[in-house]
């Protein structure tokens, strides 16, 4: 390789992740301000001593260094403050259910489509495919209507059954699964074993890293919801936290972005061991075949 | 015995299959009767007048006409920067994950966190035009011109473009090894190996990343919503916000006829991704 080439693309390639990690930056370090300093910083109103001062004209500043850093945010949000806690608690409620719901549902499902011979079972899938298509708000009148018939309305169900049937899952266990080889299925048939025997030996292990791609992707998902909670729920203190930081704009700012941090440590941590996973599972398979 | 054994697989499908029946195929049909009366309450018949008037709306015809403009931007965008940094990031050796859980990181943060940040970046007042006015350059309405389209994509990118590589460096991990090897020993350049193995063999991975980038390309509007609110710039007006509009002012004859229409072009859109899917695997 040219020597060349590498000194412009390494600099480039570090100033794109800069640009990429800004966001996270200055989440954190706001984390670590105090309230007044952080009302200043996003503030853009002149006030009085600016005027004396002859500034006319204020913007918004990122300090990517805090001007005194203080634990205050995170001892309110973890000590003080119990319903920051109650609202994590929420969003646990929903996205527990649902990340492992999603997961047996779709592999079952993804399991009977690619075994099962019927003439009809690609249209099917095409609906599957249809619907995992539509935006989230062609599918809220949907989801209202049954929560409404079902009477769960004012309950996680209403998030966590639509969650835990889409077909989001189906689709990316399918896919999936028709990266194992057809010769496994027809070994373990010849030598006389049931279906269940097949998804569970030989199936299941196959696609561990595929199942825990999964997890993850749902388990941001709703950990990250807001719409569906905004319709669903009404009572404040149900609401996941989610829904909380994102009126971010309203009110208490100064604590906002040590509860974001907190928030965020749990996806990034499985995030991180996930991505783990996801390479070992690929060279496994890589081995095998 | 072994037909019964083949059929019992059915046994698999079923509990998912009665859930998706259940929770989206039948409520979709009841709501699809809204799309034929005038009101959501106590509504009459009145044929086909709803997709007639869908289609004169105005409102509907602009979000129609950028989220398609949207798409046509963006999702070729993110696909070939996500398959740029993913070829650069075969070409590590060090630190290969710190690489991609870099741009990782956008799809951890929480969507009101995101929108602070780049509602501080680009509003009026905010830090961007702070910059410019330290360079003696006057204010850009960022958000309230024709730039705001191109900050949906720049988020939008932002955003998607780690979900992508990770797909395309899987991809990229299946194609075996000897392949470039025997190109190399035959002479082949970095451009033929790419054009003659790289991609046609990607090309599962990239469908994947197609039919991914489409469905988070409608996903961004989470964010644009709560940066703009409910009746942004005329060039950032999606059908999300038709639908999510209608939505809040509970008209749901206009909502479900939408609706309608929207399934109606993605079974034929899906028709195509499929055939497309199937070819390629094949």
């Amino acid at each position: 390789m040219t020597l060349n080439k590498r000194f412009l693309a390494v600099p480039a390639l570090i100033l794109l992740g800069l640009l990429f990690l800004l966001p996270l930056v200055v989440t954190f370090s706001n984390s670590l301000m105090s309230e007044a300093e952080i009302i200043q910083n996003y503030t853009a109103k002149p006030d009085t001593f600016d005027l004396t001062d002859g500034i006319i004209e204020r913007f918004k500043r990122f300090r990517l260094i805090p001007e005194r850093v203080t634990l205050k945010q995170y001892y309110e949000v973890l000590l003080k403050q119990p319903s920051f806690m109650i609202l994590m608690g929420n969003s646990l409620k929903i996205v527990i259910p649902v990340t492992i719901g999603s997961l047996i549902v779709s592999m079952l499902t993804a399991y009977g489509f690619t075994v099962w011979e019927w003439k009809y079972k690609e249209i099917l899938f095409q609906v599957y495919v249809i619907v995992m298509l539509m935006p989230l708000q062609a599918v809220l009148v949907p989801n209202y209507i049954i929560a409404d018939m079902l009477h769960i309305k004012d309950s996680y169900l209403a998030i966590i059954l639509p969650g835990i049937f889409s077909p989001f899952g189906v689709f990316l266990m399918r896919q999936a699964m028709k990266s194992v080889p057809a010769a496994y299925f027809e070994a373990a048939r010849i030598d006389g074993a049931g279906n269940l025997y097949i998804f569970l030996h030989i199936i299941v292990p196959q696609l561990k890293s595929s199942g825990a791609a999964l997890c993850m992707l749902v388990f941001i998902e709703y950990w990250n919801l807001v719409e569906q909670a905004v319709v669903f729920i009404r009572d404040y203190a149900k609401e996941p936290l989610s829904v909380y930081l994102s009126r971010i704009a309203e009110g208490k700012m100064g604590l906002v972005f040590a509860a974001s941090c907190i928030y965020m440590f749990l996806p990034l941590w499985f995030l991180v061991a996930g991505q783990k996973n996801l390479e070992k599972g690929i060279e496994l398979s890589g081995v095998k075949q | 015995m072994n037909k019964i054994k083949k059929h019992s697989a059915v046994l698999f499908l079923l509990p998912g299959l009665l859930g998706f029946t259940v929770f989206y195929i039948l409520p979709f049909f009841i709501s699809l009767g809204y799309a034929f009366t005038d009101k959501a309450v106590n509504g009459t018949f009145q044929g086909m007048k709803n997709f007639v008037d869908l289609f004169h709306n105005k409102a509907y015809l602009k979000g129609l006409f950028n989220t398609c403009k949207f798409i046509a931007v963006s999702v070729p965008l993110n696909m070939g920067a996500a398959l740029g940094l993913s070829l650069m990031a075969k070409g590590i050796k060090k630190r290969k994950d710190l690489f991609t859980l870099v741009f990782l990181i956008p799809l951890v943060i929480p969507s009101g966190s995101m929108a602070f940040f780049w509602s501080s970046l680009f509003a009026d007042q905010g830090v961007l035009n702070g910059w410019l006015n330290m360079l003696g350059i006057g204010k850009v309405r960022w958000l309230d011109s024709g730039t705001a389209f191109w900050i949906m994509v720049l988020i939008f990118t932002w955003k998607n473009l780690g979900y992508s590589m990770v797909l395309y460096i899987d991809g990229l991990n299946r194609i075996p090894h000897d392949y470039y090897e025997a190109a190399w020993i035959d002479g082949a350049g970095a451009g033929d190996i790419f054009r003659g193995i790289i991609l046609p063999l990607l090309q599962p991975a990239s469908i994947l990343v197609l039919i991914m980038s489409l469905i988070n390309s409608f996903k961004v509007f989470k964010e644009i919503y709560m940066i703009t609110g409910g009746y942004p710039h005329d060039s950032i007006y999606t059908l999300q916000h038709f639908m999510n509009n209608m939505f809040a002012s509970l008209n749901y004859p206009k909502l479900t006829t939408a609706t309608a229409v929207l399934v109606t072009v993605m079974t034929v859109f899906s028709q195509f991704l499929l055939k497309l899917e199937r070819k390629a695997s094949s």
